[in-house]
């Protein structure tokens, strides 16, 4: 599939993060959170089964998915991800604006590492991106 | 002369006796008055030679006075009598022999002779023997004695001896016949007293059977007249017994068509079956069905049940075991209530909330995040200004979030999605953050904050945010409903409450640790008659509508249901025009 959003140009030795939500105004916030925390933006998608692609293909560090997409959900991805060998050891943060406390017992059971609830706040979602990129191997 | 009466057997101690019959009475006296009568007539008519007037009229005297004795003493009971009467005819019979001197009149002999030998002792037959042996020898003792009547010598022993032996054995048979006649009259008794018995068990079983069968008609005008929800009855192997008519209605198949001919599993989804006959490691369908009401007793959940006509219902079944008479296992029951619209409204309504929240959440995060951008933006530092009037979107952007936020903990607390991170947290740590957050407003408003918190604080055992969420809540309403120059109090302190729920400083026996957290306003108060609806969701009071105080009555209604999910109470004193006091009471562990 041909992403309206091409992979950006990455600089070696850095982090590099996948990011996919369907509203361009969060993607663009979420892509400029993940630079300011020092990642590279490897692909940004807006959909689920772009963002499965992406992740097979890239093979990001780090893979920032909304909930609630097209395609397939960011819990449909989470699980597909963890189950092939090759995509299973990226860091998946989950980002929601969902109504149900249930939401996040189910994202990290699907497989993420990480669930932040919509509205974020840009310094959290830094602090969060800081956090799961720390212990990955550059 | 004498056939006097016999004693009659001792009335028995276990019931009455059967009344004699009228002719027992005086079938005795009858028979004296009989003999006697033929002895007066043959006296009478001289065919029997009176040789000594004295003697003879001596003998009928002490006839006649026996004979009257009978009568008169007919009806009494036997004892004395039963010897006394014989003996006064032997003593008769001896005089009119020796006054008569004929042995024609030995032939009288043989009514006393009966009656003594026939008395229910021994003691009659020597009597006998002696009153025999007299008799005879009184004509020659008197001197009366002709040649016809002296007896022989040979006579005088075998006349006795006669009498001992027929005496003896009419004794023995008749002590023997009464024996007899004693143990029937007992059978008798016996037999009535267990007749009496099988009778009243009889009446008792008739009871019972009858109250049994109202009971039944009872149960079964019960369950036909349940209409709506389906009852089914089944054996342990789930032939299904009872079907009733909100069966019937909602399944569609008439009972005759099903009682006895179809299982329960007919009628339930196979695939959901098999997947909870794996989930419990149940060994068939049937198991895995009542595998939970097995485990605990009963089981109320969700199962899809099957129509005959292939649709399929949603159904909240409850399963109870069955026993029979005997409080043996004998089969299940399925009260089943048709939840299929229910759910579909539920999942709607889930569905709504969802799209809500998304959709307001999702250009909220937008414009919180580009602002923070803008706002931090060191590089493009803003002018006062533009910080002020960004200050105010950002502020009006929270507002609507918070609106938010509060719609969707209402909807989760309907729904029973509400849930807990419990945790320890400190109340006074809460408490202050409350007051700190609120600082700002009330300081705008000119509403002093007074702060009244253990400084070693409090411990609780519950979700840190919706406890701050609740505390944040009553201390915004106490500001924004205290006028000017108020005063808002926050004090938090360790308390027991009593068994009857009164909240006393001091420990005492029988009370628990609580903590006791209260916001008190000095602002415009609730009116009594709108305390009671304070709690309910949207509910604004007169107050705050008439004082334009912002809000839209939820705040309360969540606060509410934060505290009940802790185990607490939310309690409230107001006085219009005077002020509010909102009273948390938040239970402690007590080895804390």
């Amino acid at each position: 599939m041909d992403s309206a959003l091409p992979a950006t140009d990455t600089s070696p030795g850095r982090f590099r993060v996948l990011v996919a939500d369907d509203e361009d105004d969060i993607r663009d916030l979420v892509c400029l959170a993940v630079r300011k925390a020092g990642c590279d933006v490897v692909r940004s998608v807006a959909d689920g089964s772009q963002a499965l692609v992406a992740a097979a293909t890239d093979l990001p560090d780090l893979a920032v998915l909304d909930v609630s997409m097209p395609g397939a959900t960011g819990l449909e991805v989470c699980t597909a991800l963890r189950e092939d060998p090759a995509t299973a050891g990226i860091r998946i943060l989950l980002l929601s604006a969902g109504a149900w406390p249930d939401e996040v017992a189910r994202g990290l059971s699907a497989g993420a590492d990480a669930y932040l609830a919509k509205p974020f706040t840009i310094a959290g979602l830094v602090h969060q991106v800081r956090s799961l990129t720390a212990g990955v191997p550059a | 002369m004498t056939l006097a009466v016999l004693d009659r057997p001792a009335a028995a101690p276990l019931g009455p006796a059967a009344p004699a019959p009228w002719w027992s009475d005086v079938r005795g006296a009858l028979a004296c008055t009989v003999v006697l009568a033929a002895t007066a007539g043959v006296l009478g008519t001289g065919r029997v030679p009176v040789v000594d007037p004295l003697l003879a009229g001596a003998g009928l005297a002490i006839a006649v006075a026996a004979t009257v004795g009978v009568w008169a003493t007919r009806r009494s009971r036997p004892g004395v009598r039963s010897m006394a009467v014989p003996v006064a005819h032997l003593l008769a019979v001896a005089l009119l022999h020796a006054g008569t001197a004929s042995p024609t009149v030995l032939l009288l002999l043989l009514g006393p002779l009966w009656l003594l030998a026939s008395h229910p002792t021994r003691a009659g037959v020597p009597v006998a023997v002696g009153g025999t042996a007299l008799v005879l020898l009184v004509p020659d003792l008197v001197g009366t004695a002709s040649g016809a009547t002296h007896p022989l010598p040979g006579a005088l022993l075998l006349g006795p001896l006669a009498v001992a032996v027929g005496s003896i054995a009419v004794n023995e048979s008749g002590r023997r016949l009464r024996a007899q006649e004693h143990l029937i009259a007992r059978l008798q008794r016996e037999q009535d007293v267990l007749l009496e018995q099988v009778r009243s068990r009889a009446d008792e079983l008739d009871t019972a059977s009858r109250i049994l069968a109202a009971r039944a008609q009872t149960m079964t005008s019960v369950i036909d007249a349940v209409t709506q929800q389906s009852i089914i009855g089944t054996d342990r192997d789930g032939t299904i017994r009872v079907w009733n008519p909100g069966a019937e209605r909602m399944l569609g198949l008439p009972r005759l068509d099903v009682v006895r001919k179809r299982s329960i599993l007919d009628f339930h989804e196979p695939e959901e079956l098999a997947a909870a006959a794996e989930s419990t490691g149940s060994p068939s369908p049937l198991e895995a069905l009542v595998h939970a009401a097995r485990t605990d007793g009963s089981d109320v959940r969700d199962w899809t049940y099957v129509a005959a006509d292939g649709s399929h219902r949603t159904v909240s079944v409850a399963i109870t075991p069955r026993s029979d008479d005997r409080g043996a296992h004998a089969g299940w029951n399925f009260v089943g209530t048709d939840m299929t619209e229910t759910r579909a409204t539920e999942r709607m309504k889930d569905q709504f909330v969802s799209l809500i929240s998304h959709e307001l959440r999702t250009p909220l995060s937008s414009i919180l995040g580009y602002l923070e951008l803008v706002m931090d933006d060191e590089e493009q530092p803003l002018t006062d200004d533009q910080r002020r009037y960004l200050s105010t979107v950002e502020r009006n952007a929270h507002r609507l979030l918070r609106l938010v936020g509060d719609l969707l903990f209402t909807a989760q607390v309907e729904s029973g999605r509400f849930t807990l991170q419990p945790a320890d947290v400190d109340l006074a740590a809460v408490v202050r953050a409350a007051e700190e957050t609120a600082r700002v407003a009330a300081a705008t408003a000119g509403v002093d904050l007074v702060l009244d918190v253990p400084a070693d604080g409090l411990v609780v055992s519950g979700d840190a945010v919706r406890l701050g969420q609740a505390c944040d809540n009553l201390v915004s309403n106490a500001v924004k409903f205290t006028p000017r120059d108020g005063q808002v109090r926050l004090s938090l302190r360790r308390s027991w409450q009593t068994a009857d729920g009164e909240v006393v400083a001091d420990e005492r026996p029988g009370a628990v640790p609580v903590a006791l957290l209260s916001v008190a306003d000095t602002g415009m108060g609730i009116p009594t008659g709108e305390q009671g609806q304070l709690f309910t969701r949207f509910f604004r009071s007169s107050t705050a509508r008439r004082n334009a105080v912002p809000g839209v009555g939820l705040g309360l209604t969540i606060t509410k249901a934060i505290t009940t999910a802790h185990g607490g109470t939310l309690d409230l004193v107001s006085v219009e025009g005077q002020g509010t006091t909102f009273t948390m009471t938040l239970p402690l562990d007590p080895a804390a």
